[in-house]
């Protein structure tokens, strides 16, 4: 099965990019979706468009232990009765000096054609939540 | 050494909010480097044919090569060799490529390739650092500020 991993390191603290992955009111401003969940293991979380109404993305919380680690199973909603189709994002954040996190996104379990649009999606997400967090404003690029 | 050899690709694509020049500049120009690569300076006309090198902080030598292909502000392709490796590993190539996405965002795809094979250690030794050189840059050209991550040294030490 196919993975995808992207590092970044970020001027922020890991709770600051915590914060960007789980919640809605700094994930809008570079995700052009919101993550809605209450982020604890067990809970259904979801990728919403700005509109509030399209599910893009939805999945399980699989692991929570904020702010350094977040693994989430992640498919379209019309997958949702096939298991076997899938994936898995794991996300590890920490302190890699004072001032500057790392984080790694790590896809697995891809099926090519999830491969091709997550490997495109990943830096572009990555580097707009980079800019925000660094300067305030997301790099614009949508 | 290793007997498990590798010809994989590195590939990095990070987005840049700036206009094409700076991101060619923050590459070719040590004034910029020196703040994002690991305190490396470059030296080059980087004209085609040429000869480029990345000097460490104190002036030794890290890795030489030749320009293979310049198309400023938009290609830049080098012969790549880690010249304190004894005996010397093969040349890998790595490029840059920076294309506009509209909306004054730039995308930089770093791609590293090896026409011959090398050890699977040297390939993830490349995976770790190029993440942090081009947050770092990312960070400069945004920001004014790079990200002052730590310099590591060669494991070994430089054998010249």
């Amino acid at each position: 099965m196919n993975s995808f991993v992207y590092v970044t390191y970020i001027q922020a603290t890991p709770q600051k990019v915590w914060d960007a992955i789980t919640k809605p009111d700094v994930t809008r401003q570079f995700w052009m979706h919101t993550n809605d969940s209450d982020w604890k293991a067990g809970s259904d979380w979801r990728h919403t468009r700005l509109d509030g109404d399209t599910v893009d993305v939805q999945g399980k919380v699989l692991e929570s232990d904020p702010p350094k680690r977040l693994i989430i199973s992640w498919f379209a909603p019309h997958k949702a009765a096939n298991p076997e189709l899938h994936s898995r994002v794991q996300f590890d954040i920490s302190e890699h000096k004072p001032g500057i996190a790392r984080l790694e996104v790590s896809h697995t379990d891809l099926q090519p054609d999830v491969l091709n649009g997550v490997s495109i999606g990943w830096p572009q997400v990555l580097s707009n939540m980079k800019s925000l967090l660094e300067t305030g404003k997301a790099a614009s690029m949508w | 050494m290793t007997s498990d050899l590798t010809t994989e690709d590195t590939v990095y694509i990070i987005y840049i909010a700036a206009q094409p020049q700076k991101v060619w500049d923050a590459l070719t120009i040590s004034e910029f480097t020196k703040r994002y690569f690991f305190g490396r300076s470059v030296e080059s006309d980087w004209k085609k044919g040429s000869s480029w090198m990345l000097r460490m902080p104190d002036g030794r030598v890290d890795v030489k090569g030749v320009v293979r292909e310049a198309d400023p502000p938009r290609k830049l392709a080098v012969s790549w060799i880690v010249d304190w490796i004894d005996p010397k590993p093969p040349e890998a190539i790595v490029t840059y490529e920076i294309e506009d996405t509209g909306n004054g965002v730039m995308r930089l795809t770093m791609t590293e390739s090896h026409p011959t094979a090398i050890p699977r250690a040297w390939l993830e030794g490349g995976r770790k650092g190029w993440p942090m050189i081009l947050s770092g840059l990312k960070s400069l050209i945004e920001t004014g500020k790079p990200l002052g991550l730590p310099t590591p040294m060669p494991p070994e030490g430089p054998r010249k």
